[in-house]
């Protein structure tokens, strides 16, 4: 299971990015993105946009869970109060190794079951708390890249927590 | 004969650099600078002729002509511009709508029509010899089929049409297809039962053979573009169009038309089967009633048709008269007789038997058929490439005294023998077999057919079962039952274009097709029912089409993919679909997309097609037009997303004019979306994209010899998906982001 997490502004540009995989079941947090899949992963999350901003004025929750799928990608998406997107992509990788058996029931396995959705919700909001700090800054101003490496080392945290 | 190149083939040779260089002298501006704007008027202008010129073999040139011009602007075409004495194909006919194949007035090339154009009467020919000896004296190898064969594309004026409620109405541009009787028969995979696998390789082969055709056509005709593009002499001034929602791409048009053409003769469809029998024989001979007695036995002895096909179809004689050695007196009497004996489907007609050249006064050229099969392009290109030089002119030249004399027969045998007879036959066959399955009674009775016989091994019995289960072992149903006939009602009715009766026929014989586990058939009505139901013009609720058409898709190409392995089949069914939910607009596009994935992740398609079908998600992506001045609900970013993929594919397959066109697009695209940035702060994804304009900037503009050590480099690469070029730059791209992440 790799993730790659943005943060997108309103201007589409990218606030924040972070690649990183599962900690769960023994694995080492690092993401198993390819090279080539590097640039496919942010078309595809930069395309998933046109979805976040028609499923968000349908969905009364800040959490609009997952809106997108390409091919086994899935995108899961957060709008905060100042139209920010927090979007997360996560690639379920089928060849684990030996732990093929552990890895089915491990959380991102089936990427729309409701132990991840509630799952990546819980790192949302966390993501979200730290956001909001961070962005109480009084030189932050909108639109601006965060980068900070306190709030990277609190996303990290995060990820290696729930995901 | 010895074909002498027709003089229009050098007159654009010496005017087109002239004329071409005001308008490309215009486009040559930076594309970052024009691309803010899509309405730039020049784009649109440019549009017309998005195709570069070729020049090469002129004589071949003919056969690339169906994409040598997008089908809207045939007229406005490059090669065709400023040089009069090209008589272009389409003239012949004079249509009144101009001269486009596709008719149809504003939508040419439209999906649509290709798809309506696609399913029409199969009608088969039986020549005697006499008559295959005149024609080949006509200069067509093939006989009387190849001469016919471009004006059943083509009926003139408009053929009223009754439906199963007696309501009449006038179909514009109805068709026939002519075949050879008895060709392109393919039989049900015998191995084809439950206990057996692995022996479908036959279908399978003939299946991917198919495609395989289909896309090597396509990419032929695109490297006939490059290879012209290049000997250009201004070829540096690199495309700056992007790809046309409106119109669809000549080559996609191109790929859908050979993917639907050529229908074998299959066990789990009818639309391949002969609706009608053209027999002709000629008056030359001494003994004409009696070769007409001969073709027939024919068809009734050794080399008839299998027993899935109804041998009941209509039977047109023809009597050819030649007007330079036959006496007409003779012809009419003869003509008469067979009035007498054969009843009202009898036409005489009367031909010249000898070859016209183009130089003779009343000669029109015989524009190609637009329906040719894959593998007939294909063998015709080769034989256009083996012999370079001597390479005939495909084109053939007739009479117009011929034209107008075949054109009249057809138009007659259509309007008053074939749509008749099918009309009757619809509704025999929908008050005789279909109503006694609606209604209540009807459910009854098949309820009781299913479990009054029960028991196991239904469908195993074979041949000998007692009429419990129509379905022969070798994987079809004879002629005469009555899910065959069925079957063949709504057929006909979709070919009448009577898309209700046709639908309401296919509901019900997708659950029989089932409950025999007549797979391929069982798939095959899937599709058309949804087919028919996407067809109709009536609004289509987004619960029906989850319900409906997602299942009936769904089981259509898991039928077809999975449990027959018939990738044609299963293309074809998500080939269609994709194009009918994309004309609705709204949420069905989504839909369309949905399964346009799907179509990329069966890994069905070769290169050309997945480029393509990548292309036409971008288009479809970008049809989807948002509410309000926001545009909510738009996918102009998925449509931009799709065109880089489309791009890649395109220069993976090493094809830069259809790369570069997908790339202006992208660029168009996300340079008109609302927001500021478009994907250009995304670092990996924006540099992806300019190394893909780069390496197709090399690749355009060096003719290849400049970029040849890229080429080695990536063909080093080539295993693990290669980036052409794009190496140094990702690398560097990869190693500031880590320093951007830790400080």
């Amino acid at each position: 299971m790799s993730y790659y997490f943005a943060i997108v502004g309103t201007q589409d540009a990218p606030l924040f990015e972070y690649e990183f995989g599962t900690s769960k079941q023994g694995h080492d947090g690092l993401s198993r993105f390819s090279d080539q899949v590097r640039h496919l992963n942010q078309f595809i999350l930069h395309s998933s946009l046109d979805i976040a901003e028609e499923v968000q004025w349908a969905h009364g929750s800040m959490y609009l869970k997952c809106i997108d799928k390409f091919f086994d990608n899935y995108i899961s998406c957060f709008v905060t109060g100042a139209n920010v997107k927090f979007l997360l992509l996560h690639h379920p990788l089928n060849n684990t190794g030996g732990s093929g058996s552990r890895s089915s029931t491990a959380i991102g396995a089936n990427p729309t079951s409701p132990a991840t959705e509630e799952a990546i919700k819980l790192f949302f909001q966390e993501v979200y708390e730290n956001w909001v700090k961070a962005v109480m800054s009084p030189f932050y101003q909108n639109n601006m890249e965060v980068k900070s490496p306190v709030f990277r080392q609190r996303v990290a945290a995060a990820g290696r927590k729930y995901l | 004969m010895p074909a002498s190149p027709p003089p229009h083939n050098d007159a654009p040779s010496s005017e087109e650099p002239l004329q071409a260089l005001p308008a490309a002298a215009a486009l040559v501006k930076s594309p970052l600078l024009r691309s803010v704007s899509g309405q730039d008027p020049l784009t649109m202008s440019s549009s017309t002729e998005s195709l570069p010129y070729r020049r090469s073999n002129p004589v071949a040139a003919s056969l690339y002509a169906s994409t040598l011009s997008p089908p809207g602007s045939r007229s406005m075409s490059p090669a065709g511009r400023g040089s009069p004495s090209r008589v272009l194909a389409g003239t012949v006919f004079d249509a009144p709508s101009g001269p486009l194949p596709e008719g149809a007035g504003e939508k040419p090339g439209d999906p649509l029509n290709l798809i309506v154009k696609a399913f029409v009467p199969h009608v088969a020919i039986q020549a005697s010899s006499d008559v295959q000896d005149l024609a080949r004296s006509k200069g067509f190898k093939n006989g009387l089929w190849e001469l016919l064969r471009p004006f059943g594309e083509r009926i003139q004026g408009k053929v009223a049409i009754r439906d199963s409620n007696g309501v009449s109405k006038l179909a514009e541009d109805f068709s026939v297809r002519f075949t050879r009787f008895g060709a392109d028969v393919e039989h049900p995979d015998v191995g084809f039962k439950q206990q057996a696998s692995g022996q479908e390789d036959q279908g399978m082969s003939r299946d991917k053979r198919t495609l395989a055709a289909v896309e090597e056509v396509v990419d032929r005709h695109l490297s006939y573009a490059e290879q012209s593009f290049l000997n250009m002499p201004q070829h540096s001034q690199s495309t700056t169009q992007g790809l046309d929602i409106e119109t669809t791409s000549p080559y996609y048009a191109l790929f859908l038309r050979r993917l639907l053409s050529g229908m074998p003769i299959v066990a789990h469809e009818t639309f391949g089967h002969p609706v009608a029998c053209v027999v002709a024989v000629s008056a030359r001979s001494d003994d004409s009633v009696g070769e007409l007695r001969q073709i027939y036995e024919t068809s009734q002895g050794p080399n008839r048709l299998p027993p899935w096909v109804d041998g009941d179809y209509l039977r047109y004689y023809v009597l050819v008269h030649d007007e330079e050695n036959d006496d007409i007196q003779r012809s009419m009497a003869l003509f008469e007789q067979m009035k007498r004996h054969l009843g009202l489907h009898c036409h005489l007609l009367r031909l010249r038997s000898s070859q016209s050249a183009e130089t003779d006064d009343d000669s029109i050229p015989l524009p190609r058929s637009e329906w040719i099969s894959a593998t007939e392009e294909l063998a015709e290109i080769k034989k256009s490439e083996d012999e370079e030089d001597d390479f005939e002119d495909p084109t053939r030249h007739i009479f117009e005294s011929d034209a107008t004399a075949i054109r009249t027969f057809i138009r007659e045998m259509v309007t008053q023998s074939i749509v008749p007879t099918m009309e009757r036959h619809v509704s025999i066959w929908n008050d005789q077999i279909a109503s006694r399955r609606r209604g209540f009674a009807g459910r009854f009775m098949n309820l009781s057919r299913k479990f009054n016989f029960g028991g196991g091994g239904r469908s195993s019995t074979g041949s000998s079962g007692m009429g419990k289960d129509n379905y022969d072992a070798a994987g079809f149903f004879r002629a005469d039952a009555p899910e065959a006939i069925m079957r063949k009602l709504a057929d006909y009715a979709f070919m009448l274009r009577d898309f209700k009766l046709a639908h309401s026929t296919y509901e019900l014989l997708r659950t029989d097709f089932a409950d025999s586990k007549a797979w391929k058939h069982h798939a095959a009505t899937n599709e058309m029912a949804a087919i028919s139901l996407l067809i109709q013009t009536q609004q289509i609720t987004s619960k029906t089409r989850a319900e409906t058409i997602d299942q009936m898709l769904e089981s259509a190409f898991y039928s077809y993919h999975t449990r027959c392995s018939a990738p044609f089949g299963a293309m074809r069914s998500l080939t269609l679909c994709l194009e009918l939910l994309r004309l609705r607009g709204g949420t069905s596009v989504d839909d369309a997309s949905r399964w346009g994935i799907r179509l990329l992740e069966s890994r069905i398609l070769g290169p050309v097609g997945d480029a393509l079908i990548k292309e036409r998600l971008a288009i479809c992506h970008a049809s989807k037009e948002g509410v309000g001045s926001w545009h909510w609900g738009a996918r102009y970013r998925k449509s931009a997303a799709w065109s880089v993929l489309a791009a890649d594919a395109w220069m993976q397959h090493e094809r830069y004019l259809p790369a570069q066109r997908c790339l202006n697009e992208a660029r168009k695209t996300y340079a008109a979306l609302p927001t500021k940035h478009g994907i250009s702060k995304f670092e990996s994804a924006h540099g992806f994209i300019e190394s893909l304009e780069r390496a197709l900037s090399d690749k355009l503009d060096h003719t290849g010899e400049a970029s040849k050590d890229i080429d080695e480099e990536s063909e080093a690469l080539m295993d693990s998906r290669p980036r052409r070029s794009s190496g140094a730059r990702r690398t560097s791209v990869i190693e500031t982001a880590p320093l951007h992440k830790e400080d």
